[in-house]
């Protein structure tokens, strides 16, 4: 092919491509890329010595472009091809040097972030790798800062040449010529030859003009290989992030164990992206009661996603030891407070179901700043409200235990859903948000599905495929519909354990103490004092205060299984011809079916004293207190006036 | 609850006075069982008994029933009123050998 036609068709390629040839086509190493580069090379360098046609034959001119361009085609398809750029450099200064006919090569590179020029390698002359320079010093830095080439004949009439290399090395530079690494305005580093082998030969405008050239073609190199570096790194990122993922994945009880259309309790958990700052969660206790949980931490990505961790775990630890879902929620709570990063929060909603017989399927929830949760129940949905701010932002009081408030819910074979606001705020098909009454339309329509596809259809209706989520969707349903129906079996409640009415009676003691001995006598002199105001007589008084004595001892003993610090509650109500005393304590529910009366023959200690509380009281009932976990005893003693 | 302990006759005489109650019975137990494993034969004053619960109470059961084990004797003696209430409420009244007074139950008790 002739040079003319090859001149016309770099330039058609030129006019055609100059726009976009630098920026996009350094992200291709195809072969069309170098071969297009090739020709952008040969005009170079074919405008370049067009200068030096007057002096030289147009055959030796073509044996000389010839040489160049195979050194220029090789030097680019080796920049082009290679990732590990410093060994490529190593390779390719030696033929530069020779091609050049210079004595040495070195390639320096900045760091993009501090400025700081180094050698990463060289040729010939002196060994320098590792020397740096500031930005702008020297005739490299200032290639560098200039973006521009140097041609510097005799470097000791140059105004910016670093003589303190040379009086390190001892090596003495007599002219240098440097070319810029860049790719159009943004420069890399630069290459810099020194001296002519032969001292009497100088760097001419054409080496300076090659040296361009390669130096373009390692630039792009240099930038290819420190965004292959960056695409490795975001590699990584990525598969760590698919790894956390995946052990976020494993927090949550995994679907599709055990069978979800007999499954009380299931949840779904879709990630925005791939880590979640939501969570939800359930475990069986001891007793058989299910404590489950769902939280919605502020923010999404990996840092959500940590807290989320953290306060998942602090759940499922903590939960348990602390089986009251407001007293719980305090204590996460307090954690996050100490710990959480400002600014951080999580609003969580967590309870106990309690599928035992007997219990009616109580729930008791507390709800920590989340969205309300819904109960659908005969046919209709009520709602509970947030009792409290989301957690980590209000650390309790010094002293308090800052438990959240509680609410008692008797599902009647409902059922109970938690979700987060990615789903009431997600986008539904018609780019509508689907809200609390999309929510509740659809759990209406689907009523009689299990409730793993209940749950399905929520999340359908905000996640469509190929569609990225707007948040973080969780959603969380218990159902008390699979619950073997005591209630008709037996008939509400047995008849002695039935939540207590407190609203009988006038005031007269309310006193709360520690479940310890030493305590007793305080408690006693309390109800020796209610008994004589409301008129008792000795002996009742007597019988009322030791009848209470021991019902608080039974509690000391059975109920927290020794003196505790936890408390007792003593109210102590009057009513026409009887005297109530209700006796509260927060051990865990004693069974309904272990609330029996005992053999009044028997005189162990314990049995005794159950035996003179029943002598003594006309009525003595086991119940539930309104609030929270523990038990209720009431005790009424029908009272008459003394006459004195 | 206060416990004074004197001899006489070889008899083992507790005057107890005050309130005995889950505070204060591990003592009385402990003191009672003491002597009676010792084989003393032990007599219980509780005319200033102003309260006695259970717990009380069991500690005179247990120490009564070792005693009879051990076959020495075992009396209570001039019983405050309240402590019988609670006596008769836990139908031990007919369990225990009462008697009028600390001198009677010494002579009894040591024949």
């Amino acid at each position: 092919m002739s040079i003319p036609t090859l001149a016309s068709i770099a330039l058609w390629g030129l006019s055609q491509d100059f726009n976009r040839t630098e920026t996009s086509l350094f992200y291709l190493r195809s072969n069309t890329y170098i071969a297009l580069h090739k020709v952008l090379l040969f005009v170079c360098i074919y405008f370049g010595h067009s200068t030096q046609m007057k002096q030289t034959t147009r055959e030796s001119m073509t044996l000389g472009i010839d040489d160049q361009i195979s050194l220029l085609a090789t030097m680019t398809a080796e920049f082009a091809n290679t990732l590990n750029v410093d060994e490529t450099l190593l390779r390719t200064l030696p033929q530069i040097t020779d091609y050049l006919k210079a004595e040495g090569a070195a390639v320096f590179l900045m760091d993009e972030a501090t400025q700081v020029i180094s050698c990463v390698a060289c040729h010939g002359a002196t060994e320098i790798t590792g020397l740096t320079l500031e930005y702008g010093q020297g005739i490299v830095g200032k290639c560098v800062a200039t973006n521009t080439g140097a041609l510097v004949r005799d470097v000791n009439d140059h105004p910016d040449f670093y003589g303190a290399i040379d009086d390190q090395t001892g090596f003495v530079t007599r002219s240098i010529l440097c070319a810029p690494l860049s790719v159009k305005d943004r420069c890399v580093g630069a290459i810099e030859l020194v001296n002519k082998r032969n001292p009497d030969d100088l760097f001419e405008d054409n080496d300076l003009k090659i040296l361009e050239t390669l130096a373009a073609s390692a630039a792009l190199a240099v930038l290819n290989a420190r965004m292959a570096t960056a695409l490795v790194e975001q590699e990584r990122v990525k598969r760590e992030l698919e790894l956390a993922a995946e052990i976020q994945r494993r927090f949550l009880p995994e679907a599709g164990t055990g069978d979800t259309l007999t499954a009380p309790i299931t949840g779904i958990n879709k990630a925005a992206r791939g880590v979640s700052g939501d969570f939800f969660d359930y475990f069986t206790l001891p007793d058989g009661r299910i404590y489950f949980g769902l939280g919605d931490v502020s923010g999404k990505g990996i840092n959500a996603a940590l807290l989320m961790s953290k306060t998942a775990s602090l759940f499922r630890c903590l939960g348990k030891t602390v089986r009251d879902p407001g007293k719980l929620l305090g204590r996460i709570n307090a954690e996050l407070c100490e710990t959480a990063a400002h600014g951080m929060f999580v609003t969580m909603a967590c309870g106990i179901y309690d599928p035992r017989e007997g219990c009616e399927g109580l729930i008791r929830l507390a709800n920590a700043g989340h969205e309300p949760v819904l109960l659908y129940r005969d046919g209709a949905f009520s709602t509970y409200e947030a009792g409290g701010p989301p957690l980590g932002i209000v650390p309790p009081l010094p002293g308090e235990n800052g438990a959240y408030e509680e609410v008692q819910i008797f599902p009647n074979g409902g059922s109970l859903y938690i979700y987060t606001d990615g789903l009431t705020e997600g986008y539904t098909e018609t780019g509508a948000p689907l809200e609390d009454t999309g929510v509740q339309e659809i759990l209406e329509r689907h009523k009689d599905l299990s409730l793993q596809d209940q749950l399905k259809h929520l999340v359908a209706a905000v996640f469509h495929p190929g569609m990225k989520l707007r948040d973080d969707v969780t959603v969380l349903a218990l159902t008390d519909g699979l619950r073997p129906a005591d209630k008709t079996a037996s008939p509400a409640l047995s008849p002695s354990l039935r939540v207590d009415d407190e609203s009988d009676g006038d005031w007269l003691i309310d006193f709360k103490f520690p479940a310890q001995p030493s305590w007793m006598k305080l408690a006693r002199a309390c109800v020796r004092e209610a008994c004589l105001k409301v008129g008792c007589d000795k002996t009742m008084t007597n019988d009322v205060v030791l009848a209470v004595d021991e019902a608080c001892q039974n509690v000391i003993r059975h109920a927290y299984g020794g003196p505790s610090d936890e408390e007792i509650e003593l109210s102590v109500r009057h009513r026409p011809a009887r005297l109530i005393f209700r006796l509260r304590d927060f051990a865990p529910l004693v069974e309904p079916s272990k609330i029996k009366p005992r053999d009044l023959e028997d005189i162990r200690p314990g049995g005794l004293g159950t035996h003179l509380i029943k002598e003594v009281m006309d009525e003595v009932q086991y119940l539930r207190p309104t609030q929270g976990e523990g038990n209720l005893l009431k005790l009424v003693k029908h009272i008459h006036i003394s006459k004195d | 609850m206060n416990l004074s302990t004197r001899e006489e006759n070889g008899i083992v005489i507790f005057e107890l006075d005050g309130e005995v109650d889950l505070e204060t019975s591990p003592k009385l137990r402990q003191a009672l069982l003491q002597q009676v494993n010792a084989g003393k034969s032990v007599c219980v004053g509780m005319q200033d008994v102003a309260y006695i619960d259970s717990s009380g109470i069991a500690s005179l059961v247990e120490a009564y029933q070792t005693a009879r084990r051990n076959s020495s004797g075992f009396g209570l003696a001039c019983i405050s009123d309240s402590a019988i209430r609670v006596l008769q409420l836990a139908r031990l009244d007919k369990v225990f050998t009462i008697y009028d007074t600390i001198e009677t139950a010494v002579s009894d008790l040591s024949t």
